[in-house]
This record gives C-alpha cells, structure tokens and sequence, in this order.
C-alpha cells in the first residue's frame, strides 16, 4: 500500500462503508495491540499439569511410588518449569505493555512487580523453615504456600481489571489449593495436577474466546 | 433528513482509520508512535499530517519524552476526540437504519 500517494483525506463512500472502515480498523488493531490470553496462562497451567503430575507419581499418598524417578527430578521439573513460565509472562507483559504508556502499562508493571516482590519473600521464608519440616510436609507446605499466593494475586489481578473471570480463577486456585492441603500429601499433587494446571489451561482457553469477543463487541 | 451533518475531522477515511485504532486503546492509555504506524500500515510522513490535523481539533494528543535516552512519541484519543468518535459512530449507525424505524415527518 503507497498510501502517501492516495488522497486518503476523501471521506469514506458511504455509511455503510464508514462503518465497516471503524469496524475492520478497530479489530485489526485489537488483533494487533492485545496479546493472546493463552500466552498468559498456558505456560502455568502447563507447569502444574507436567510439575505436579510428575510428584504425584514419585511421591504418591502414603508413601506409594507409581513410578520409580529419582527423588530430585519432580521438583526439579516442576521449579524449572515454572521459572520458564515466569520468563514468558515477563516477555509476555513486555510484548502487551511495551508500545503502550499510561494507566495500563503502569497496572502491568506494578502487578508484575507485586508477583516477583511476593514470592521472593515467600521464597525466603519457605527456605529458612523448610529444614524443619517433615519430609512428607516439606512438598506440600512449598507448594500449598507458592499456589495461595498465585490465587491471592489472580484475585488481586481480577480487582484491578475489575475483570470478573480472573477472579474466579483466583478463587478457584485458592479453593482447589485447600482442597488439596485437606486431601494431605500425595493427594495434593493430583489434585494441583488435574484441577490447578487443567483449571489453568481451560481457563487460558475461555479468556482467550471471551476477551476476542468482548473487544470487538 | 434533519440529521446533523457528520464531524468533518473524523469523516475522512485516514482519519477515521486513525481514531478508530486509539479507540480500542483503554482512557488513559497511550500508544508509541512508531507502533501506532505499523498497525495502521501509514506512511510516517502521511500518518504526523493527519495526526497534526486531530491534534488541532483537539481530539489527539501527542507527547514527547524520553524512554531513558530514545526520544519516544506517544499518541492517544482526548476525552473529546474518543466522544466525538462515538458520535460519528452513533450517527453513521443511524442513517444505516431502515428508514421505518426513524421518525416520519
């Protein structure tokens, strides 16, 4: 398109053609300025599914061991997964905030920075105590913390979109993380496993429908 | 037709094109310039002319600053120029109508 060579100072044809020039624009740039919810929640959602799945197998209720893995790799797993999906969130926000400035670009830098701040702390905590715990807790008191915290600021994301689906998920990452604490070791993987990483990725799924509805609606 | 005529500013295709990409930005957002152009596929040249002439209807505003030591140009839709876009809106909806529903003189 050269455009610099057409008079695009006429006036569009006609309404009709107005209309659809508003409504062709305004999608393409949603298509273009929004990026794709699934970016945000899938990488999560893949984490626990995989992460979770694998400590329930090695770590199992009561002491069972469905499959024979040596004792580091679960958690291992599960942490590296979830740094990675913390690296994609933070490419993620940079590619959803980074032309932008103003009152969105500073929500998105301050709601990262809380999710960095909060689990650093936790983090720090978790390490000081987790010497002293049972072997069968230490497992279930990392998770069960790290998991409260993600639904506490899934929550807090939901209050300050004022967006009701992200709170929903983060009552429901809170409510399937009591589940699981309830359900005790072992169970609480599968539990984090099948509801946390699935919910998550269903979810990704269905914001990402409602969100290319809701904004070109 | 008793309609009032449409906004002069907006009723030109460039412009049209122009306010309706900042219109799906959020109240308070701004976008970088050179972003901005990509997703309207203008030319620079072409995209600061039309932009200047929402500028002085008062419907864009443009900043410049510095994101640490890279000048950056930030456009985005005033108060104003997001009302008088759902005007037009409002108004090309209405002469789209089915001459039926609209009042009979």
């Amino acid at each position: 398109m050269s455009e610099s060579f057409v008079d695009n100072d006429q006036p569009p044809g006609d309404p009709a053609e107005a209309l659809r020039m508003i409504e062709e624009q305004r999608a393409s740039a949603v298509r273009q300025i929004y990026v794709d919810d699934r970016w945000w929640f899938w990488p999560w959602g893949f984490a626990w599914l995989v992460g979770f799945g694998l400590i329930f197998l090695r770590f199992g209720p009561d002491g069972r061991v469905f499959v024979d893995l040596p004792d580091w790799l679960p958690t291992a797993v599960l942490v590296a997964l979830i740094v990675a999906a913390g690296a994609i969130s933070g490419v993620t926000g940079a590619r959803a905030y980074g032309h932008l400035a103003g009152e969105s670009a500073k929500r998105g830098a301050y709601y990262g920075w809380a999710w960095m701040i909060t689990f650093t702390t936790m983090t720090v905590i978790l390490v000081r105590i987790s010497d002293r715990l049972p072997d069968d807790l230490q497992i279930m008191v990392w998770s069960a913390t790290m998991v409260g915290l993600t639904g506490a600021l899934h929550l807090a994301g939901g209050a300050i979109w004022l967006n009701r689906q992200l709170f929903t998920l983060g009552a429901w990452i809170s409510v399937v993380n009591v589940a699981g604490v309830l359900a005790g070791p072992g169970w609480q993987a599968l539990i984090m496993c099948i509801a946390g990483g699935g919910g998550m990725l269903a979810f990704g799924l269905f914001a990402s429908h409602w969100h290319r509805r809701g904004r070109r609606a | 037709m008793s309609d009032t005529p449409l906004d002069p500013v907006i009723h030109a295709q460039a412009r049209l094109r122009v306010v309706a990409a900042l219109s799906t930005l959020g109240p308070g957002d701004q976008i970088a310039f050179p972003r901005l152009q990509e997703i309207l596929g203008m030319t620079a040249g072409n995209l600061s002319v039309h932009l200047r002439k929402l500028e002085d209807a008062d419907y864009v505003e443009i900043t410049k600053t510095h994101r640490g030591r890279t000048p950056v140009t930030l456009v985005a839709l005033t108060h104003r120029g997001r009302g008088a876009f759902e005007e037009y809106t409002a108004s090309v909806r209405a002469l789209l109508q089915p001459p039926d529903i609209k009042e009979k003189t």
